[in-house]
């Protein structure tokens, strides 16, 4: 218990020391208000987002989009990359393909998705979408193909079938593979569809700060800055990585 | 490792082959785009209206790339008029590959 | 997989998926900007090239993303092992950057753009923003991650501190570090085609993004052809090289 205390000062310490050190900046009256207005007005701002509910939806239609995007994409990558894998030469010729494909992912795509779907959410979630499903599928590909072809003889001796095959050797020992490539592509998409909302959409976190910097203000910016920074780390803190080392700790022997 | 080394050492060293062999080429045909007149009235300095000839119908990035040169005081077909260029600057737009000629306006 | 069953495929596969899509192009019931038929991409990339756009545009992004880039390297790199060389530093700064991390360049791109305005200099410094935090933090936690054995066994020998920071902890950390160079860089690229998409001082970004203000579909598949490329490009031939030189050279330090 104290040990968990202690870490919680630990890891909350230094941005006390942050926040006064910005405190300490804006009454200095080195910077103008306009540029960096002080720690209590943005605190005061993001409260009247809470209140007016305004902030809460914009997280909600934020956080919706990666959801249906994890929701949607996981499954349908993890699937391909598996029956891709499956079959050497399709996997092969097709890694540099997904490749490829991983190096374009996020933004590029707005402007072709804008072009089918138009402005709004079916363009910023496609973003999304797109690239958790490139990301993982390549992933899912790379996890497949580096299990060692022993345990796939192993279970065929043993007069496993190939459904056995998929489920109790190929998907356990990519998952390692697998996951990194989850938590990549929510760190990806989740930057990518920031900038998707500041352009195509008109609701969302991104949305929020590009519209507040239309009329300089700069403390809903903030406020949406640091809302943003926070959800992304509880994500990571809170989901990501226990799911990470969860599966590192019980499948992490079948990989590599 | 050196195996690798030589890959990025060859990328890098070609990129700068290629990039050298670019300019080169772009000092060369600059001459080859201005007029005669026009050169010679290049080195009295001082502000020039010129009427710059493409290949093909200039579009918006054109005009903004004259823009920054000059003022751009119409479009007739493919060239475009520029008026008050100083004398730099039509030899900068010289070096563009894409500009055919470059006449006194 | 023999070599020439490898061609095959490819051939097979490029066949099947331009036929594909050629097909798809001039069956589908839509207008004709929405799915422009590969003949289409091919024709825009010579008329962009011929006039002077892509090329331009490619140089312009590849400049900022170097210029960025290297300013970043030499901020974050010293930063990042200065800060690591102290546990108490470290623990105290790793959790800022990584906050500041999490935080993407182009987050910060509205309060950029109220301080520096519809420029250069915005995207330039959302950029560097970008690679300099995965640069710091990974330095960072390269140099944390040296064996305190060689650090110690050193000083038993006499070493001074700089000669400790040049000889182990510099070696120890870059693997970490190169890992991060590619990750910053990675994240900065992207980063770049966005700011260029907002902030429109030309550049491939914004080629894609006016694009689609004109239907030009073609021009939009070329440019994200392009982005992905150059991409692939700096990371098979600069980027990956780099990270496996140093993982092979110094890798054994760590773990």
């Amino acid at each position: 218990m104290r040990r968990r205390l202690g870490s919680l000062v630990r890891g909350v310490a230094p941005f006390v020391v942050l926040v006064a050190a910005w405190a300490a900046l804006t009454r200095s009256g080195l910077v103008a208000e306009i540029f960096l207005p002080p720690p209590e007005a943005v605190a005061r701002t993001g409260w009247e987002m809470a209140r007016d509910g305004s902030l809460w939806t914009n997280i909600v239609a934020s956080l919706g989009r990666v959801l249906v995007g994890l929701v949607v994409s996981v499954p349908l990558a993890i699937g391909f990359g598996v029956l891709v894998g499956l079959s050497r030469r399709l996997a092969t010729v097709l890694e540099p393909v997904a490749s490829f494909f991983n190096a374009l992912s996020g933004i590029a795509w707005l402007p072709l998705a804008m072009t089918w779907f138009g402005l709004g959410w079916g363009s910023v979630t496609f973003i999304m979408l797109n690239t958790v499903f490139f990301l993982v599928f390549f992933n899912t590909l790379v996890g497949v193909r580096t299990v060692p072809r022993v345990f796939e003889h192993a279970l065929r001796t043993l007069g496993g079938s190939r459904r056995h095959l998929i489920v109790q050797v190929l998907i356990p020992g990519a998952m390692p593979s697998i996951v990194a490539g989850i938590r990549m592509s929510i760190g990806f998409g989740w930057r990518a569809l920031i900038a998707a909302e500041m352009i195509a959409t008109s609701t969302g976190l991104g949305f929020l700060i590009f519209n507040a910097q239309n009329f300089h203000q700069t403390d809903t910016i903030l406020a949406g800055i640091i809302t943003i920074g926070v959800l992304w780390l509880a994500t990571d803190r809170l989901l990501l990585q226990p799911l990470e080392r969860w599966t590192v700790e019980r499948w992490g022997l079948v990989s590599s | 490792m050196s195996a690798l080394r030589h890959r990025t050492g060859r990328f890098l060293v070609v990129v700068a082959l290629l990039w050298v062999a670019w300019e080169v080429y772009l000092a060369v045909s600059a001459a080859r785009r201005l007029d005669a007149a026009l050169a010679a009235e290049l080195d009295r300095g001082g502000v020039v209206n010129v009427a710059v000839t493409l290949g093909f119908a200039p579009e918006d990035f054109h005009i903004r790339v004259f823009q920054t040169h000059g003022i751009v005081s119409g479009v007739r077909g493919t060239t475009v008029l520029l008026n008050r260029v100083p004398a730099s600057d039509v030899r900068r737009i010289a070096r563009y590959y894409w500009v055919e000629r470059i006449q006194r306006s | 997989m023999t070599a020439r069953e490898t061609v095959l495929t490819w051939i097979l596969l490029l066949a099947g998926f331009f036929g594909a899509w050629s097909l798809a192009a001039a069956t589908l019931p839509v207008p004709s900007y929405v799915l422009p038929p590969p003949s289409a991409v091919l024709s825009a990339s010579r008329d962009l090239i011929v006039k002077g756009i892509l090329p331009t545009y490619v140089a312009e992004s590849v400049r900022r993303m170097v210029t960025a880039a290297l300013v970043a390297f030499a901020i974050g790199v010293p930063v990042g092992v200065a800060l690591g060389m102290s546990r108490r530093l470290a623990e105290f700064a790793f959790p800022i950057l990584n906050f500041f991390q999490s935080v993407s360049g182009i987050a910060w791109l509205p309060l950029m753009l109220v301080w520096f305005g519809f420029g250069e200099r915005t995207i330039l410094v959302a950029v560097n923003y970008t690679v300099v935090f995965p640069v710091a933090l990974s330095a960072l936690l390269g140099v944390r991650s040296v064996p305190r054995i060689y650090v110690n066994g050193l000083r038993t020998l006499g070493a001074s501190r700089w000669r400790i920071a040049r000889d182990v902890i510099l070696p120890g950390a870059l693997p970490n570090i190169a890992t991060g160079m590619r990750l910053g860089l990675a994240y900065g690229w992207r980063a770049l085609i966005a700011a260029e998409m907002l902030v429109g001082a030309h550049g491939l970004g914004f080629m894609i993004f006016s694009a689609q203000n004109f239907h030009l579909t073609a021009r939009i598949m070329l440019g994200m052809v392009v982005i992905g490329a150059l991409w692939l490009v700096l990371d098979y031939f600069v980027l990956r090289p780099l990270e496996q030189a140093t993982i092979e050279r110094w890798g054994l330090i760590q773990r």
